[in-house]
């Protein structure tokens, strides 16, 4: 069928299918949406995503607690009559069920970590079996055509990867978040969002092609 | 729904990582020349996988998840200017966020440059808009 699979990339058929399998299994296995940028924010951001655990860790263990938690918040910043007054119309029990909903499908920030290490992973095991590991200082021949090699296209490297890092958690997505789950799913931001970051990848792409040429 | 135990969260994770970074590099999404033939529409195969994969999503989405609410991201302030940016690194560095791991693990050193740029931009990001926008991007745990 394919005679070069282990060798050869993939055929366009094969990358999709596999694509779509990993995006569908994400949701059914876990779900989130699969969203590698939102893994980058978790891990950098390990400190707050420690913290909310730790702040939330008492309510997962007794989701009562977090009733009296908003009682006593509300009786502190109301007052002991309007927190009253308001009370005999509903329960303080309501409030406590989806919070501590919440708390239990936190996903750790170690989770993510253990995501983009095996992303490193997927790609050694990949190019090892395929044969097409090298261990390379630049990024290949199209690379060091269009932008040289050394010092000066790491530091191009550095300021294109910053570009990565803070306009994807700008867009509040990337290629995974809003390119595949989210135009999946025909969300308005999703699909506009796509059709920027790929169409200023086509224009800039363009632009680099000629003027390196 | 069930609550997942934390070393079965860890699995799970690892799984599709290792599969996710196992598909990018077989198609060659982690190869900068098939990503920029891409661009500049001189090889159109990472583009129908692309396509591709999104219409298989979307039907995959529909068949097994017909009954379930899937969260979808909101539109905000950044989603314009983000877009924008993260197109102009893309085609600088060949490297979505995930593709940059994938790169390093296939012996591409080079990639740490881009990791290192990425974990700035991330961490400086964060910084930004804890003081200063305070946009709310859609949960993002």
């Amino acid at each position: 069928m394919i005679d070069n699979w282990m060798t050869g990339y993939w055929p366009w058929w094969l990358g999709s299918i596999a694509l779509a399998v990993i995006a569908v299994g994400f949701w059914l296995l876990l779900h989130k949406t699969m969203g590698v940028s939102g893994s980058w924010a978790n891990v950098v951001g390990w400190r707050d995503a420690r913290a909310v655990a730790r702040a939330e860790a008492p309510f997962r263990v007794n989701a009562a607690a977090m009733g009296d938690a908003l009682l006593a918040a509300t009786l502190a910043e109301f007052g002991e009559q309007a927190t009253m007054d308001s009370l005999s119309g509903g329960g303080a029990g309501i409030a406590a069920a989806p919070a501590a909903a919440t708390a239990q499908r936190r996903t750790p920030w170690t989770a993510h970590f253990t995501f983009l290490v095996s992303l490193f992973l997927g790609g050694l095991f990949a190019s090892l079996l395929s044969g097409s590991f090298v261990l390379r200082f630049d990024l290949g021949a199209t690379y060091t055509q269009l932008f040289g090699s050394g010092w000066q296209s790491w530091m191009m490297l550095m300021l294109g990867g910053g570009l990565v890092g803070f306009g994807t958690q700008m867009a509040g997505g990337c290629s995974s978040g809003h390119g595949l789950t989210g135009c999946a799913r025909l969300a308005p931001a999703s699909l506009l969002a796509t059709a920027l970051f790929f169409g200023t990848a086509v224009g800039v792409s363009l632009l680099i092609q000629m003027v390196a040429k | 729904m069930k609550t997942l135990s934390s070393s079965a969260q860890h699995m799970i994770y690892g799984g599709l990582g290792l599969g996710l970074g196992f598909a990018l590099s077989r198609i060659g999404f982690a190869s900068f020349g098939q990503v920029h033939r891409m661009f500049i529409f001189s090889d159109l195969r990472l583009l129908f996988t692309f396509a591709g994969a999104v219409a298989l999503t979307m039907i995959g989405f529909r068949i097994l998840a017909r009954n379930q609410r899937i969260p979808t991201k909101p539109f905000h302030p950044g989603t314009i200017p983000g877009s924008i940016l993260f197109g102009v690194g893309w085609a600088l560095t060949g490297a979505c966020p995930a593709v940059a791991i994938v790169q390093l693990g296939e012996g591409k050193l080079a990639a740490v440059f881009t990791l290192l740029g990425i974990l700035f931009g991330v961490w400086v990001f964060r910084q930004a808009n804890g003081r200063l926008f305070r946009w709310d991007r859609g949960a993002c745990d």
